[in-house]
């Protein structure tokens, strides 16, 4: 287990970190950069010393501001990876891995690099210089040397980021499945979307140094109800629109501006489930709701990947949302890619691969927009 | 245009020294003229006082230029731009103020003195000349060296569980190793052309204070014959400084780090 609270500052920059992380357990730290995401990391870490707060690694108390504990990086015993990697360049891949090691030239240090290399299929590559070995397989070899010292805690800082989409894919899961194997707490710190919701069991999302979400990944991830959390988590439609009526049987309403018409979730509590740990945001009392005008404006947000593209009206469908419109733009995203779809709005939608090649998607081509009610969130200012 | 510049430069640089080495052959007796005692005293006196010159450069130099490298303190900005002055001073200066502070009449000289030690026209004269010029040019190459090592690595190796100190000497000094290598080389071919700080603080004392440079300077008023060889032989250990510091400071990984 690894858990702890860190204040630091320099300049107007001011971090709030906290984090309780289980074995075995991923938390990434989502946001862009300058949050102060890498900062909570060398904090963990102890490459940089906070101000105030309470760090333990593997049950061990390694930061105590109060108590005036602080345990030096080099006896943290945590493995930290970052996005260049670093391999040492004077030192082959087996060198570099065995460079943690207390008893690296041993026959047991030996076995131990023979370990990880199997285990990280690099064999055949421990008398290769770092620059002879592909992106991939320099990930790899960092990850074997963070991995060889048998540390109480990995840090991974955007580990996956100079490596190609693919790549990162296959990577990705290696790692996940090497963290639950050994049981090692885990903090990733990431600005990729996909990356986070592959890799963690927890998500924080940080903006300005500080944690304004947190909660399971397709929580907060998936329909972010606060409009800073959407706009960093990057939510690919959102409209402006009025309350045209309430629906409390169905537990919808329907929202209209500009052209398009949606069914949406009522707005009542619980429409963002973050909000258990992010400061409240007042929510206005029925009263007010009828009669005020303040809530008659309303953000919502519907997810590219929730849209299902038809090439006629779905009639019959479950799916309370059907709008038809014209292709006005294709775009690569991979592994798939993104039509917009103009419907009064411009809707994005991600399609696979396959999905393109068959309905042969082209601009100026009419298609429906399909969606349920659930998949349109609100977001709240 | 650049190429026939580039002729005029190399001719300019090569007739003298092809004269030298013609002036030397036709002399005759080089080796005689090596073997002799005056020579081979010379000699000795610049290689033991440019090697215990070197062991002062390294063991201050290169604690000082890894504090430069890493600190961002505007004090040490400044010590940084300072540091090379020694360079471009005239070395004669830099005998003058030397004699200033340790000679007789100096500022320190008589405190010195008074406990028994006198510096000036000694061996030691000699070391402290060398130091003072050379020191700058292994300080500057080796802040250079680590500066191009990313403080990343030094903090990976430390999470590795290798503490600061054998971080350095493990990986730091290593990846820095070229550059310190080259200013290595650069100060100690300095030291040992030493001539005007050590003419000047040390004089020109057979056996004492008479190195290399300075036998040249006095053989050249009677024997023509041993100033070349003496020269020649300065020259060769140029040409092997040159050589052996491109070899030293090539390494597999360079360009990669």
């Amino acid at each position: 287990m690894s858990r702890g609270w860190a204040n630091y500052s320099v300049g107007d920059f001011t971090l709030e970190a906290s984090w309780d992380i289980e074995p075995g357990q991923v938390t990434a730290l989502f946001g862009q950069s300058g949050a102060g995401k890498s900062t909570t990391l060398r904090i963990i870490a102890g490459l940089v010393q906070p101000m105030a707060g309470y760090i333990e690694i593997g049950s061990r108390v390694v930061f105590d501001g109060n108590g005036g504990v602080f345990v030096p990086a080099h006896r943290r015993r945590t493995g930290y990876l970052t996005q260049q990697f670093h391999l040492f360049p004077h030192l082959r891949v087996g060198a570099n891995i065995a460079y943690g090691l207390a008893d690296g030239r041993s026959a047991a240090g030996q076995a131990r690099v023979q370990l990880l290399l199997r285990t990280l299929q690099l064999e055949g590559l421990e008398d290769r210089y770092p620059w002879e070995l592909s992106g991939g397989q320099q990930q790899r070899v960092a990850l074997a040397r963070a991995m060889a010292p048998a540390p109480a805690m990995l840090l991974l800082d955007e580990p996956f980021n100079s490596l190609d989409a693919e790549l990162r894919r296959v990577l990705r899961s290696e790692l996940r499945t090497m963290v639950v194997q050994s049981g090692i707490p885990t903090m990733l710190v990431t600005h990729d979307r996909e990356e986070a919701l592959a890799m963690a069991d927890w998500v924080q999302v940080i903006d300005e140094g500080r944690v304004i979400s947190e909660g399971e990944p397709l929580d907060v991830l998936g329909q972010p109800g606060r409009g800073r959390v959407a706009r960093l988590v990057g939510v690919e439609n959102q409209f402006d629109l009025v309350i045209e009526s309430h629906n409390p049987k169905d537990g919808t309403m329907i929202c209209m501006g500009e052209g398009i018409r949606l069914e949406v979730p009522l707005d009542q509590e619980g429409a963002s489930p973050e909000f258990g740990t992010a400061p409240r945001v007042p929510i206005e009392s029925d009263a007010a709701r009828i009669n005020g005008d303040s809530l008659r404006r309303v953000t919502v947000g519907i997810r590219a990947s929730d849209i299902i593209l038809s090439s006629r009206d779905l009639q019959g469908s479950s799916a309370r949302n059907r709008l038809q419109g014209v292709v006005s733009g294709v775009e690569a995203h991979p592994p798939g890619y993104t039509v917009s779809l103009d419907c009064g709005r411009t809707l994005q939608c991600h399609i696979t691969g396959a999905a393109m090649a068959e309905m042969s998607i082209k601009p100026g081509q009419e298609l429906w927009a399909v969606f349920k009610a659930s998949s349109c969130f609100l977001i709240q200012d | 245009m650049g190429s026939s510049a580039g002729i005029v430069y190399l001719i300019f640089i090569g007739v003298p020294l092809v004269a030298l080495l013609v002036s030397a052959v036709r002399q005759g007796d080089f080796l005689g003229s090596l073997s002799g005692d005056f020579a081979l005293t010379a000699l000795r006196l610049s290689v033991v006082t440019s090697a215990v010159s070197m062991v002062f450069v390294v063991l201050v130099g290169t604690p000082f230029a890894y504090l430069l490298a890493r600190s961002r303190s505007t004090l040490l900005r400044v010590v940084d731009s300072l540091i090379e002055l020694p360079i471009v001073l005239p070395p004669v200066v830099a005998g003058v103020a030397m004699l200033m502070a340790f000679g007789r009449q100096g500022v320190i000289g008589p405190a010195l003195e008074n406990a028994g030690i006198a510096l000036p026209f000694t061996t030691a004269a000699v070391v402290f000349a060398q130091v003072f010029v050379a020191a700058p040019f292994y300080i500057r190459a080796s802040r250079i060296g680590f500066q191009g090592v990313n403080t990343e690595y030094e903090d990976i190796s430390q999470t590795l569980g290798v503490s600061p100190i054998r971080s350095f000497f493990r990986l730091t000094l290593p990846l820095a190793g070229p550059s310190i290598l080259a200013g290595l080389g650069l100060a100690w071919a300095r030291a040992f052309s030493e001539f005007g700080a050590t003419m000047m603080f040390a004089g020109n004392l057979t056996g004492k204070t008479q190195t290399m440079p300075l036998a040249i300077m006095t053989a050249m008023e009677g024997s023509l014959g041993e100033a070349l060889a003496l020269s020649v032989l300065l020259l060769a250990g140029a040409v092997l400084v040159l050589v052996s510091l491109g070899m030293a400071t090539r390494r597999r990984w360079t360009g990669h780090l």
